[in-house]
């Protein structure tokens, strides 16, 4: 049931909050499984792009979803269907496996939706332009009907018949781990006992040349945190989670796959692309995180790294992290899934979470793809030759930094089989 | 605890400031001018068509030119916004420094001009020839960003895209990050530039009106007209607010969310009845009755199918005969933050005048615009925003001090 988000919502210990579904589309295929398939195989999942050419970018790869979509959708009503961007079925797959997962059904229709996405269906909104510019105006506007931001997260909510808060936070890098933190206080403040959070987004000529001109992009797989890295690698994709109050799991016997700790965020007020050198801005995201979830930095056993392996970026992380976890950072268990999916932009700390959840399950962090020593400036603690124990139960931090400075954190903590 | 607010700053086709667009909103006059179709984006039929635009001398005053270089133009109108609010709270950098100040601002379509430079750039010259500076701000969190970095606020930094609901939804979520203590100080609201590309690809959807304005309600509306510009509130709690002797412009009495899945994803559904339901039962669980309702600043634009609604919904819960209703859209133009910013100044009573362009009631909305007599100061104020695909956010305002 919905209640407000009204201005006296109480500052008691907080309602806690459950994982009881996953889903996603990741570059290694449609669904968690393929996903947990994929990191366990310690190969990375990037390949040439074939959406738009790569001729003249520093690099042709990108983890790109080249799984067929339209069998997946099939048994979506034509309504919910008209006018899907790339991205906005990557939301709907993910979502709707989620929910499956949950054993949630579409009559359960009072959850919220939070979703994260930095350039919706720009893809289609690229091909419509060009089609403009080429043809004199001459182009299909329906063409265009889903290339907004909000595009994921409305047909998300339109293919399952939700009704509670719908929120596209587009906030870059940054923007699923911020929807993360926006249903985490909806669901505490009551305004709605269940939401699909997480974030969507789809490869597209604007961001794969933007980064390209930024000279954030290696020519290579992206190495997070080994010496030699030189850039990122762009991805796409979707990473869900559904959230529900404990009361609400426990009412209807939902099976749980971890719990939502916590989550905050903050801004660098420093740079708009370039973070701040020092990882002030991040520390004070995860100091948030943790006071959140009132757990202190001892809880926790790995990170989640945002990890993209551009040079500046990794070392602003390790001294961020440093800040908070002091020289126990280097005993921190890492998971850098960049090196696995590449960067998915406003989804990655949707995809991002569902991995930290899986290496949760399966109780170890697998081999990351990549080689080449480590930097000894941000020696990061990976699973490099071979897999690294995590207890099942064990305390992820989940962490994403963001053009205009957005930085976002968040904690999940596991539960014993 | 309750959430106020302390400031207001915005910038429009009617200038720069409040002054200006309560002037514009005591006379019920529209500011909208006309524009040249545009090659490429506009299709070659001869009718008029209108943008509310922002006067690009008006921002100079308020930004000096090494700053407004590095910008956007939805990126100079949100922080010229943010800096007339921060003034209008009397805020200073003490309030600033240490403190946990979150931006939250809502764009219904970001940056699209930079973005089309930038994809111009991509395919006239290639991918080498892309200009860093135009990627950097063709992000949609870019204003965010920029309003950050211009004050040095390290709160969260939230850009929030639903279409004709963003303003609302930008402003609920800042209320939801004070009231769970992520933050001691807000500032929300919403920025929006009308790029050609938008207003062409507006057109070819039928979504715009024939006229300057948007005929709010009328039977004869035919589509909503778009304006340009900023609106940037200051959220704080009250205690914060009474321990620094801030004045008060309104008290945020709550703030709801929710959506219609009826919608399609290009224009609003009719789901009246199901939101009335999450309308309701959002005032209960506030403390609040529908009877405790007084004035309505409705969302309704001018849109033949978000103003029906938008109609359905305010009747299905305020009865046939509801409370006095504002359109301020219908002054201010859709997208922009005119909206919002009107909406607080009708909780602070400002004079509303008669609705420009209203002339018949459509049977089937059955209400009719506020007509421009005096109102009492109301007490108790619903915002209603509906957008197209599905989005749904509201606010009750309650009258401050000032």
């Amino acid at each position: 049931m919905s209640a407000p988000v009204h201005a006296s919502a109480s500052l008691a210990p907080p309602a806690r909050v459950f994982v009881t579904g996953l889903g996603c589309v990741t570059p290694f295929g449609i669904g968690v499984e393929a996903f947990a398939r994929g990191l366990a195989s310690a190969r990375a999942a990037f390949d040439d792009v074939t959406l738009f050419p790569s001729a003249g970018h520093r690099t042709r790869l990108a983890g790109e979803v080249r799984a067929e979509l339209g069998p997946a959708l099939a048994d979506l009503a034509p309504r919910v269907k008209r006018h899907l961007s790339r991205t906005d079925a990557f939301a709907v797959l993910a979502a709707r496996e989620a929910l499956s997962d949950a054993a949630l059904a579409p009559e359960d229709g009072e959850a919220g939706v939070f979703l994260g996405s930095s350039t919706g269906g720009m893809f289609e909104g690229e091909e419509f332009f060009w089609r403009l510019r080429a043809t004199g105006g001459r182009a299909r506007v329906s063409d265009i009907a889903s290339q907004q931001h909000n595009g994921p997260a409305d047909a998300v909510a339109r293919a399952f018949g939700l009704h509670g808060p719908l929120v596209t936070m587009s906030s870059a890098c940054s923007a699923a781990s911020m929807a993360f933190e926006a249903a985490l206080a909806s669901l505490r403040a009551g305004e709605t006992d269940v939401a699909l959070a997480g974030g969507a987004d789809g490869l597209c000529r604007l961001t794969y040349a933007g980064f390209n001109a930024l000279r954030a992009v290696d020519e290579a797989p992206c190495r997070p945190f080994r010496a030699d890295r030189a850039g990122l690698s762009l991805g796409e994709g979707a990473g869900l989670l559904v959230l529900e109050t404990e009361a609400h799991a426990r009412a209807r016997g939902a099976r749980v796959h971890g719990e939502f700790l916590g989550a905050g965020s903050s801004c660098d007020a420093h740079h708009m692309t370039a973070p701040k050198e020092d990882g002030s801005g991040l520390a004070l995201a995860v100091e948030k995180a943790l006071a959140d979830a009132r757990i202190g930095p001892a809880d926790v056993d790995a990170v989640n790294a945002h990890g993209t392996a551009t040079p500046l970026n990794d070392a602003a992380e390790w001294r961020g992290l440093t800040a908070v976890f002091g020289e126990r950072v280097r005993e921190l268990v890492f998971l850098p899934t960049k090196a696995s999916i590449g960067h998915l932009l406003g989804a990655a700390g949707g995809a991002e979470a569902v991995a930290s959840l899986l290496a949760l399950r399966a109780g170890c962090a697998t081999r990351v793809p990549g080689e080449g020593p480590l930097d000894p400036d941000c020696p990061a603690r990976f699973a490099d030759a071979a897999e690294l124990p995590l207890a099942h139960d064990a305390t992820i931090l989940s962490v994403n930094l963001a053009f205009g400075g957005a930085n976002a954190a968040v904690l999940l903590r596991g539960v014993r089989p | 605890m309750s959430i106020v607010i302390t400031g207001i700053g915005t910038v429009g086709p009617h200038g720069v400031g409040t002054a200006a667009l309560a002037a514009a909103l005591a006379d019920g006059t529209n500011a909208a001018t006309e524009l040249e179709p545009v090659p490429d984006f506009h299709s070659p039929s001869a009718h008029p068509r209108y943008l509310g635009r922002v006067d690009p001398a008006a921002l100079a005053p308020h930004l000096d030119p090494r700053t407004s270089r590095r910008m956007s133009l939805p990126s100079r109108l949100a922080v010229v916004a943010a800096r007339l609010a921060r003034a209008d709270a009397g805020l200073e950098a003490e309030h600033f420094e240490g403190h946990d100040v979150a931006v939250c601002l809502g764009t219904a379509f970001g940056p699209t001009d930079f973005t089309i430079r930038l994809l111009d750039q991509i395919r006239d010259k290639g991918p080498e020839a892309a200009s860093p500076f135009l990627f950097m701000e063709s992000v949609a969190n870019a204003h965010a960003g920029q309003v950050a970095l211009d004050a040095q606020l390290v709160g969260p930094n939230a850009t929030i895209v639903q279409r004709e609901a963003s303003a609302l939804s930008a402003v609920a979520q800042g209320v939801s990050y004070l009231a769970s203590g992520r933050c001691e100080l807000a500032l929300v609201g919403a920025v929006d530039e009308i790029a050609p590309m938008t207003h062409g690809a507006l057109e070819r959807f039928g979504a715009l009106s024939s006229g300057p304005c948007g005929r709010a309600l009328d039977a004869a509306r035919d589509g909503y007209a778009v304006s340009e510009g900023a609106t940037v509130l200051v959220l704080e709690r009250d205690d914060t607010a009474h321990a620094r002797g801030a004045r008060v412009l309104a008290r945020v009495r709550t703030a709801l969310r929710g959506n219609d899945p009826t919608a399609s994803a290009v224009t609003w559904g009719d789901g009246a009845e199901r939101l009335g339901l999450t309308l309701r039962l959002g005032l209960e669980r506030a403390g609040l009755t529908p009877f405790a309702i007084d004035r309505v600043v409705s969302g309704a634009s001018g849109s033949r199918r978000g103003d029906r609604l938008e109609a359905l919904l305010l009747r299905q819960v305020l009865g046939d005969t509801p409370p006095s209703v504002l359109t301020p859209k219908a002054v201010t133009g859709e997208f922009g933050g005119g909206f919002l910013a009107a909406a607080v100044l009708a909780a602070t009573g400002a004079d509303f005048g008669p609705t420009p362009g209203f002339e018949s009631v459509d049977p089937e909305l059955g209400l009719r615009p506020h007509d421009g007599r005096p109102l009492e100061r109301a007490r108790t104020v619903l915002v209603s925003s509906l957008a197209a695909g599905g989005a749904a956010a509201w606010l009750v305002l309650e009258a401050g001090e000032a």
